[in-house]
């Protein structure tokens, strides 16, 4: 690869996936107006033929000729507006080429080589072409320019110039340029354009070197040659003809008279054509062109933004948390207890208060708008319903609601999961729609809000929703039930359908069912610290709704001390934090421990017990109860003491830790303000062990 | 040390012609992604040359050239084609560009292309 530096490649990569977004959105909304406008096809070619020019720089051979061809296609739309064109198989073919490049782009960002053969598609995209030109000859000939059968062409470049007089010089030039420079021709018109002012009369071989791409290969070959009259001496042309660019060699002879020179001789009667006759149409009005700049001038404010690497944010968001960290170790430090310091306090207000600024605006530089990848869903639902011949609309809001760049990246996946599993499973076929007083066509909204510290993105269909008793039967199958039927909601008998191991569908479509099943989505989700609930009414269709939270890094955290040791709760799961008296705890028959407030009885989970801490402190009484809520699961935790609420930076639990198995209920650590290490508590996790059975 | 303006839509184009000018001695004082901006980055900087791609958003390179042309005659010039736009090239050319280079172009092209203009 021409340049393996990273930087360049990255922006390769980044422009590159972005343009083929935009244009996937392009495809995708033409086609769903049933046709490509004026401005759609101007878009695509624009988009080709950058992703045309960068691929070439990168040496992606197969890339740049695969744009190049949709880009000649996009050409012909462009410029002859042909009447009637197969928009389904247009879209289609374009879709491919995304589909190509999206490809090869994944290989190469995962440092493959990008080693796809694109020539079938090429060739497919060639023969749409031949097809669209053949059907939309306007009958009138393009090639209008075939005039002249004399042998040389004569420019006479200066009308100014001094007649020809005594002084008058003739000259032979052979010009050669170097290879690969391309357009060979239009070089040439370049050399032959400088000479305006300078010669009086230029003919050269090959004669037409405007628009005949043949006379590139003659120039390659035999060099272009000129003949020169000119009232400048041999010295001053030498050096005129030297400057031209990529210049590879240049013979420049003096003939004695115009007669030694045939071309001269035979052409000394010929009329004068300008050069700048050539070319150069004429110009639009000056009023227009402001107007236009007066738009560009706000049209450019978009323009302030930079792309940054994610990498270089990770790390900026890193030590941003070091820095929080670092500045509860002054502020809090422990040799500054019990001193007098009102100084010393402003200063650490102050600083507070700035790091906690950063912080913000660190964490919103890296959130990023749900919109891409909400769009992308658009690609899915109109290939799935293409192949499974079914009609549904997917309807998007709240797509600017912003989430953390990282937690974006595991969105993407699980959302296409689930829209495919609703066309596929969801969204009943036309008829059977019909049949039960539906509309047509089927609906899938596709919803982001926020909620709290968390956002909420919910996928609902009005398909035929999930059906109890089938989920049950393959549930017991399967030997999933960890609870009696009895005892379960709907809620819980619905989130079946994410566990591993769990598929309804029989028949293997292409899409869904092919035994990664929707466990991939609680999964995924999962990772990012986030819950999935579905809702569905048989008939009316389902409801699932993703819970994530806004951003990873920095939570509020209560600090708790168990022992000698130290755990972090975040803030956002904890509902009140209280004393009981003694006769508020109950024993259940098993030995489970709970604890009853306002009449109510809940859990408790000996937080010493759990992580096998050594404490003083075993009676409830004398330590304290965090009632802490997930998943609609409250639970209270018992330990010796609340130490203060801080905000603190998750940090992955070691390898070697985690490698130990030993840690569940831990979601990573964090360092306190005093330099001592802090565990952070994952009360999703110890909801999920405190059920009974 | 010659100061140059790039333009062109695609930011990896100008990245890479930018690292190409930075290994060569020039210095590039400024880039423009659409013939408008490139257009006030000119006046603002007063480039001793500015490469500038054909086919852009909002304005293309060729009416870019012509207001820069019409704004400083003497404007150096240097435009970046792709393949299959003779017809762009040339009607730059008539329009006052001194040169212009073939996308894919090698380092070595381009540069000898910008001393030879500057000359």
């Amino acid at each position: 690869m021409k340049y393996s530096n990273e930087p360049m490649l990255d922006m390769f990569i980044f422009e590159t996936t972005q343009l083929i977004e935009q244009l996937e959105t392009a495809i995708l909304s033409s086609e769903k107006s049933n046709c490509y406008t004026q401005a759609a096809i101007n878009e695509i070619f624009r988009i080709m033929h950058t992703i045309k020019g960068c691929s070439a720089m990168m040496l992606l051979d197969d890339i740049s000729s695969l744009a190049h061809a949709i880009e000649d296609l996009f050409y012909f739309l462009r410029e002859e507006k042909p009447q009637n064109v197969d928009c389904c198989t247009l879209s289609d073919l374009v879709l491919e080429g995304v589909d190509f490049v999206k490809v090869e782009m994944e290989k190469i960002k995962n440092g493959d080589a990008a080693d796809g053969k694109a020539y079938s598609l090429i060739d497919n995209i060639k023969a749409f072409l031949a097809v669209l030109k053949h059907s939309n000859t306007s009958g009138a000939p393009a090639d209008t320019k075939e005039h002249n059968s004399e042998k040389w062409h004569k420019n006479c470049v200066s009308r100014e110039a001094a007649p020809p007089s005594a002084a008058i010089n003739f000259f032979k030039a052979v010009i050669f340029f170097e290879e690969g420079c391309e357009m060979e021709n239009i070089r040439a018109f370049e050399v032959v354009h400088n000479l305006k002012g300078i010669a009086d009369e230029v003919y050269h071989i090959p004669e037409n070197i405007t628009d005949n791409s043949k006379s590139s290969e003659i120039i390659q070959r035999e060099g272009f040659k000129l003949y020169i009259t000119t009232h400048y001496p041999y010295e001053q042309l030498y050096e005129l003809l030297m400057r031209t660019v990529l210049l590879k060699k240049l013979e420049l002879t003096e003939a004695e008279s115009r007669d030694d020179i045939p071309a001269l001789s035979q052409a000394a009667h010929e009329m004068c054509a300008r050069v700048s006759e050539d070319g150069s149409p004429g110009k639009g009005g000056n009023g227009q062109r402001e107007a236009d700049y007066a738009e560009a001038q706000h049209v450019s404010i978009h323009n302030s933004i930079i792309s940054v690497n994610v990498n270089k944010l990770d790390r900026l968001m890193d030590r941003i948390g070091e820095m929080v960290i670092a500045e509860a170790m002054v502020v809090q430090n422990p040799d500054l207890k019990g001193m007098q310091m009102d100084n010393f306090q402003k200063a650490a207000w102050q600083l507070n208060k700035i790091v906690g600024e950063i912080q913000d605006m660190v964490m919103s530089i890296r959130m990023v708008p749900l919109a891409d990848t909400f769009n992308k869903m658009h690609r899915i639902v109109r290939d799935m319903c293409r192949k499974l011949d079914k009609e549904v609309e997917l309807e998007i809001t709240g797509e600017e609601t912003e989430v953390d760049k990282n937690i974006i990246e595991h969105i993407s996946d699980p959302l296409m999961h689930l829209i495919r599993n609703s066309i596929d499973h969801g969204i009943e076929p036309p008829e059977e729609r019909k049949a039960a007083g539906k509309p047509h066509s089927g609906r899938i909204a596709l919803e982001a809000r926020n909620a709290g510290s968390d956002v909420l993105i919910i996928v609902k269909d009005d398909g035929r929703g999930l059906n109890r008793e089938r989920i049950l039967t393959k549930a017991r199958e399967n030997d999933l039930l960890l609870k009696p039927e009895d005892d379960m909601s709907d809620r819980e008998i619905f989130s079946l359908i994410f566990l591993a191991g769990f598929s309804t569908k029989d028949g293997v479509s292409e899409y869904s069912g092919r035994g990664v099943g929707l466990d991939v989505v609680t999964k995924n989700i999962e990772k990012v610290g986030g819950s999935v609930q579905v809702d569905s009414v048989m008939g009316r269709g389902t409801s699932i709704t993703m819970k994530i939270p806004l951003t990873l890094a920095i939570i509020d955290g209560m600090n708790i001390q168990v022992g000698s040791a130290r755990y972090t709760i975040p803030i956002i799961s904890i509902m009140q934090s209280f004393r009981p008296a003694e006769n508020d705890i109950i024993t259940d028959p098993d030995g489970n421990e709970m604890v009853m407030l306002r009449g109510c009885c809940y859990p408790v989970l000996r937080l010493h017990e759990h992580f096998n801490v050594r404490t003083e402190i075993t009676e409830f009484t004398k330590g304290i109860f965090i009632m802490v809520e997930s998943e609609h699961k409250v639970l209270c935790i018992f330990a010796d003491e609340l130490l203060g609420q801080q905000q603190v930076v998750i940090k992955a639990l070691p390898a070697y830790i985690r490698s130990s198995g030993k840690t569940r209920g831990l979601a990573g650590c964090t360092l306190l303000g005093d330099g001592s290490i802090s565990l952070i508590v994952d009360i999703a996790g110890l909801a999920g062990l405190s059920e009974p059975g | 040390m010659k100061r140059v303006l790039v333009v062109d839509d695609a930011a990896f184009m100008r990245m890479a012609i930018k690292e190409m000018l930075n290994k060569n001695g020039f210095e590039v004082v400024g880039e423009a992604e659409n013939g408008y901006t490139a257009v006030r980055r000119f006046k603002e900087l007063k480039p001793d040359v500015v490469t500038i791609d054909i086919t852009m958003p909002e304005m293309t390179g060729i009416e870019a050239l012509k207001l820069i042309k019409e704004f400083d005659p003497g404007a150096v010039a240097v435009m970046v084609s792709a393949m299959g736009q003779e017809s762009m090239v040339r009607e730059a050319i008539a329009a006052g560009a001194k040169s212009f280079i073939v996308k894919p172009f090698k380092e070595e092209h381009m540069i000898q292309i910008l001393n030879k203009v500057l000359l």
